[in-house]
Parts: structure tokens; C-alpha cells; sequence
């Protein structure tokens, strides 16, 4: 009873015109709280389908959903964004910081979404977080006078700032370059190692792929397997998947 | 998290200025309406201002006790008897009365040696008519030899017809209430400047100079014309002053809110004989003109209107560009745990905000073009001066008009942004993270 995601038999259909697409066929997996897991996959396998049902920011055709013990399906709208507010963190592959917020408001905002702390628990809280990613010294920075790294360490911060039980991440290093990417999933690693947040992260790139305990394989909207990290990447590298990263370097 | 919440204003503020040029072009808009508005509201309380001073001075008091007395059944004097008893009873019944004053009221022909007009003539006691003086601007003579029995004050439109100046003798004649004619020589002791329509028809002589035109004694006037210290209470004062006045033995006619003039013919067709009171109020006795205030009123509020309904729909055109542009941001947003009341409100206080800057740099506007246009001592076009009784344009911005201008655009904008903010509102956070554009 250690899940902090149970998915069971779902199926997320789309309709394109008059063509029903299915992105996931039957997925059924149990993430246990404190996993570092990768979800591996090419495109269009469901990988992001997937995140985005266990985020709650979208909602399966059938089947059961269940994170943190709740079935999402039974949760109106409202306890559903308050679900993601106080439970899940999220990072994205492209960065989606508030232009118009510095570093600091942007990390500080879901502290005044949940309004549970006052002014100066907040600014202590984001200043930690801050120091954590090292952007400590760019807080009055906005967004755009930052490198991709940098703002992907402060979209790493906004996730962790509430405390979150589980962050999913949705190829967090496909828009950076390999040194950067596992500076990220170091940093990621050692927040899940030190706090034991459970994150749930998206990638095709097997050097990404090898920091994870477990990789979830998917193909086609199915889940293949549950292998060791090691097992994924030899497999990827076996098949010629070209790593992302070397392949932009 | 509510419109109370700074990091909000702190969004819609920055937002607003990271589209800068949008924001101007926009927010000039919302100023140039709000300008308008303010000008417009300033012109409206000037004329209408200009109008109450001028017509309550000259031809009205705020409220006014005049009188028929008819000596058979068909024929009426425009007199009022008993005018000190009447007087008595303003003064003592009247909590809210500045001051109250008589004015005898005729109609003669003035013959100078060049020509002769048919004129109205108020008679006046110039040392009781504080107002009178503020009102009337001096061209040459003095008002105050209007105290000499045969002083008569003229506007200038008139001297020039009359072919006149200060100290020349003129002649009335006109038709006594006794049935005889009679004829008294007056002297031109003030020339005044043009004041609307009432130049036109009317001049004001030395009100016993008056009474002796018309050969009436010391107790009878024209007509009382009361001067109160706060207008809102005009008509509880007529309805007082009436039963005051019956209770005196005074008989009164039944309220009917026409000026004086207009009731001749309904008065000589009654049977009735003696002296029966009619008691009026500014707004009664100015009627006639008050039409074009109306006119301008509701041009007005039209044009407002338009220009109004104009950027409302350049508002929401411009939000729904915003939020279309910010459709990925609104979708983090929403995935982080924003709630979607407060993505409306977001939106609607940035709507807000706009507003509020456009207002205010308009009220700023406004103000300036006002003060423009009051130095300019802009000529009024003859028409307008003949219904407003003033030869200039004046344009009094009141702090009641600009509140209600900064409200009123301001709400209208924030309640027009509500649509777009609520669509934004409701889109589904996966739809508007995966939106591209």
C-alpha cells in the first residue's frame, strides 16, 4: 500500500475528424512513493498521454487513475486542481516560466496558491529552494535574461516549492544540451534521494534514461515493460536509438 | 488566490506593460472617451450652471410667488398685492432662505429719438439685489444710480437698436391696469453687456419708477423671487410656502408647473374676480430654454454611448488576442493549481487595470482641455447665447463627473474583459499547454 500512482487498465482515446486515436491501450503500472522513474519510449508511444493523466491535467476515456489513494475520476474539477496544487509538481519540457515574474514570484507562486504560509515563511522557502538550484543570486532576474539550464533549475524549484509528494516531468532536458540535461537530473536525483519526492520523468535519451531506478517502457500505448535502468539502456542501445543529446551535439 | 492578492495586480500590471504599444494604443483610446466625457460633462454643468445663474438672477428666483389680480372676469393684471405681508410670511416660514426679494414686472413701448421697441420691464430695488450685481456685467453707467426713480438699465443690443447711450432720456408708454395709458421719461443710467435671449425683450428700471408707469401703490409688486441656501429643497418649500399663504387668507391658483406668462389666457377665461396667487419654480419659469439643455444632454450621452460600445469591442479584441497569445501560460498556470475563478479574475483585473490608467490619464486629459477651452473664452454661436443667457462658452468639470467618468468606462471595461477572461477561464489545462501560437 506503499503506491503513490496506481494506474489500472486505462485507455485515453482521442478524436481526430472522424478518426478515433488511441494513445494508451490498457495501461496498467503502480509507481511506489520515493521511485525515480523514467518513462521511456519514441514518439507518440503515450509517454506525455500518460504524464498528463497522472498530472490530472487530463482525464482518461476508461480505466482507473489513482494518485496519492484518490481515483481522479471521482474528483470534480475544483479538488482536482487542488490535487495538483498540494500534491503533484510539475516540470516541463519548455521551461513554462511566467514571462512577466521574476524568479523569486515564480517560484513563490504556488505558496500564495495554496495560501498556507505568511510572507516571510514564503520568502525563506523560495530563497532555500533557490540556493538548492543555485539561482540563489538571480532572484530578481525575469525568465528571459536566464540560459535554458538556469530556467529549468527554477521550473525544478516551482515544482518542489509546495512540498509535492510526486513530480512528473515531461522530458525535462530535450531543450538543452547534455551537460546542462544531466546537471537537471542530477539535481532532480539528489532532491528525490534527500527529500524522497517520487518523480516520474518522460525521455527517449538513454544517458537521461540511466539515472532512473526503474524505466517504464511503452510502445504504441502499451506498456512493454518495468526494467532496471541498466536493462533500458542496453535495450535502447541494441535497437540504435540515437541518444538525443549526442545527436544534437 | 482573489483580485486582493498583489502578485495579481503585480501580473496584470506587467503584463500590460510588456505589450507596451497594445497597452498604449489602447489605454489612449480609453483616455480620449474619457476626455470627451469630462469636456462634455464640463460643458453640460457649465451652460446648465450658466443657465440656473443667469435665469434665476434676471428673469427667476429659485422659487417665485406671482400673481393675477383681475378687476372683471376677463381681464388679468400680472400684480401681486400685499407684496411686505407676503414677504413677512417668506421670512418667517422659509428655514432654508438666503434672501427674497420683489420685482415688478411690465410690458411698454420704449421711444428714444431715433426709434422705438416693444420691451418687458422688471422693476428692481437695486440696493436689495445682492445676486443682480454678480450677474450683470457692466459695459458703461452705473447700477447704481438705478436707484434714481427714473433710472432704467438697457443691453447693449438694445442702446444700439435705440440708438442710445448712458444719461440720454427715453419714453415709456404703456397701457395702466386702470384701462388709461400713461407715459413716464426714464434716463439710461447702465449699459450692460448681452445676456442671451433675455437682451432681446427685456430691460429693469428703478421699481418705483415702475410702479409709477403702472400707477400702483407701495404694496404691490410683481412678483417675489426666493433665493434659497440649498436647492434640494425647492419643492418642499413651494408646497410649505402654499399652505403658509392659505393660511394667511390667501387664495392661491392650483399648481401648474408652466411659467407665469403661459397662464394668461387660462386665467382670463375663469370667472373668478380679486387677487389669486401662482406660485412657480426656476425650473417652471425656464422651461422654455431648459429644451436644449435636454438636446445637449442626451447628444451627450449618446456620443459617450458610442464611443463607449467603440472600445468595448477594441477591448475585447485585444483580450482575446492577450489571452490567445498567453494560452500555454494560463495552461501552467491552471497544471500548477490555479483555480479557474482566478484565471478569470487574473484577466478581469488586468481588463481592470487598463481601465483605470486609461481613465485616469483621460480624466488628466480632460481636465487640461477644459482649462484649454475656458481660457479660450470661446464666443458662444447667437442661438446658443439666446438660451443660455451668456456670450461665452464656460466649462465647469466637477469632481461628481469625473468620479462617475473613471466609474462608469472603468466598469463598462472591466465587465466587457469578463467574456474573453471567462472562456480563458474554462479551458481545459492540457489543451492550453499543448496549444501552439
Amino acid at each position: 500500500m506503499n503506491a503513490i500512482v496506481s494506474i489500472r487498465d486505462v485507455v485515453k482515446e482521442y478524436q481526430l475528424g472522424t478518426t478515433v486515436v488511441q494513445a494508451l491501450r490498457g495501461v496498467s503500472l503502480e509507481v511506489q512513493k520515493g521511485e525515480f522513474l523514467s518513462i521511456a519510449g519514441p514518439s507518440g508511444s503515450g509517454k506525455t498521454t500518460l504524464l498528463n493523466l497522472i498530472g490530472c491535467v487530463d482525464t482518461a476515456t476508461r480505466g482507473v487513475v489513482e494518485v496519492a489513494g484518490k481515483d481522479t475520476a471521482k474528483l470534480s474539477e475544483r479538488e482536482l486542481t487542488d490535487l495538483r496544487l498540494n500534491t503533484i509538481g510539475f516540470i516541463f519540457q519548455s521551461f513554462n516560466l511566467v514571462s512577466v515574474l521574476t524568479l523569486f514570484q515564480n517560484v513563490e507562486f504556488p505558496l500564495l496558491l495554496q495560501r498556507k504560509l505568511g510572507a516571510k515563511e514564503r520568502r525563506d522557502k523560495v530563497m532555500q529552494l533557490l540556493e538548492q538550484v543555485g539561482l540563489h543570486t538571480h532572484a530578481k532576474h525575469r525568465p528571459s535574461e536566464l540560459s535554458g539550464g538556469q530556467r529549468q533549475r527554477v521550473a525544478v524549484a516551482r515544482a518542489l516549492v509546495t512540498d509535492p509528494l510526486l513530480v512528473l516531468a515531461d522530458e525535462p532536458t530535450a531543450n538543452l544540451d547534455s551537460t546542462t540535461g544531466n546537471q537537471i537530473i542530477d539535481l532532480m536525483k539528489t532532491l528525490n534521494q534527500q527529500k524522497g519526492t517520487t518523480f516520474i520523468f518522460s525521455t527517449h535519451d538513454h544517458k537521461v534514461m540511466q539515472h532512473a531506478n526503474a524505466v517504464i517502457r511503452l510502445a504504441d500505448g502499451k506498456v512493454l515493460e518495468r526494467v532496471s535502468a541498466r536493462e533500458a539502456v542496453e535495450h535502447a542501445l541494441s535497437l540504435g536509438e540515437a541518444p538525443q543529446a549526442e545527436a544534437r551535439a | 488566490m482573489t483580485i486582493f492578492d498583489p502578485m495579481m495586480w503585480l501580473i496584470a500590471f506587467r503584463s500590460l506593460f510588456q505589450h507596451r504599444i497594445r497597452t498604449s494604443l489602447l489605454g489612449g483610446a480609453i483616455a480620449v472617451v474619457t476626455a470627451l466625457l469630462v469636456a462634455l460633462a464640463g460643458i453640460y454643468v457649465g451652460m446648465k450652471e450658466t443657465l440656473l445663474v443667469s435665469a434665476t438672477t434676471l428673469m427667476s428666483g429659485h422659487v417665485n410667488v406671482a400673481g393675477f389680480y383681475k378687476s372683471t372676469a376677463s381681464s388679468s393684471s400680472p400684480v401681486v398685492t400685499q407684496y411686505k405681508q407676503l414677504m413677512e410670511i417668506v421670512r418667517r416660514d422659509v428655514k432654508d432662505l438666503d434672501y427674497v426679494v420683489q420685482r415688478g414686472r411690465g410690458w411698454a413701448k420704449l421711444i428714444s429719438d431715433s426709434g422705438s421697441m416693444q420691451v418687458g420691464i422688471g422693476g428692481i430695488d437695486i440696493a436689495n439685489e445682492p445676486g443682480f450685481l454678480k450677474v450683470v456685467n457692466l459695459k458703461s453707467g452705473s447700477l447704481d444710480d438705478l436707484k434714481r426713480p427714473d433710472g432704467l438699465l438697457l443691453f447693449e443690443e438694445q442702446a444700439k437698436k435705440l440708438d442710445v447711450k448712458v444719461g440720454d432720456r427715453l419714453t415709456f408708454s404703456a397701457p395702466t391696469y386702470k384701462g388709461t395709458n400713461n407715459t413716464i421719461d426714464v434716463t439710461v443710467v447702465a449699459i450692460a453687456g448681452n445676456i442671451g435671449m433675455l437682451s432681446s425683450w427685456n430691460t429693469f428700471m428703478n421699481d418705483q419708477g415702475l410702479r409709477k408707469l403702472y400707477q400702483l401703490n407701495d404694496e404691490t409688486t410683481g412678483a417675489l423671487q426666493i433665493y434659497l441656501k440649498d436647492l434640494s429643497k425647492l419643492r418642499p418649500v413651494q408646497e410649505g410656502l402654499r399652505k403658509s399663504f392659505a393660511e394667511a387668507g390667501f387664495e392661491l391658483l392650483d399648481n401648474d408647473p408652466r411659467p407665469f406668462w403661459m397662464k394668461f389666457d387660462g386665467v382670463n377665461r375663469e370667472s373668478w374676480t380679486g387677487q389669486k396667487l401662482d406660485i412657480t419654480n426656476w425650473e417652471d419659469e425656464t422651461a422654455f430654454v431648459q429644451w436644449f439643455v435636454t438636446i445637449l444632454t442626451v447628444a451627450a450621452t449618446t456620443l459617450i454611448f458610442v464611443l463607449t460600445v467603440i472600445i468595448g469591442v477594441g477591448i475585447m479584441n485585444v483580450m482575446w488576442i492577450s489571452i490567445r497569445e498567453r494560452t500555454r501560460e494560463i495552461g501552467t498556470l491552471r497544471a500548477v493549481g490555479m483555480q479557474r475563478r482566478s484565471v478569470l479574475a487574473m484577466f478581469v483585473t488586468e481588463g481592470f487595470l487598463l481601465g483605470l490608467m486609461g481613465t485616469g490619464l483621460g480624466v488628466l486629459i480632460g481636465g487640461a482641455l477644459t482649462a484649454a477651452l475656458n481660457a479660450a473664452a470661446i464666443q458662444l454661436p447667437k442661438g446658443a447665447q439666446l438660451v443660455l443667457m451668456s456670450e461665452k462658452l464656460i466649462v465647469t468639470p466637477t469632481p461628481g463627473w469625473i468620479v462617475f467618468a473613471i466609474g462608469f468606462i472603468t466598469g463598462a471595461i472591466t465587465l466587457i474583459s469578463i467574456i474573453p477572461s471567462f472562456r480563458a477561464a474554462r479551458l481545459k489545462p492540457v489543451t492550453a499547454m499543448s496549444h501552439v501560437g
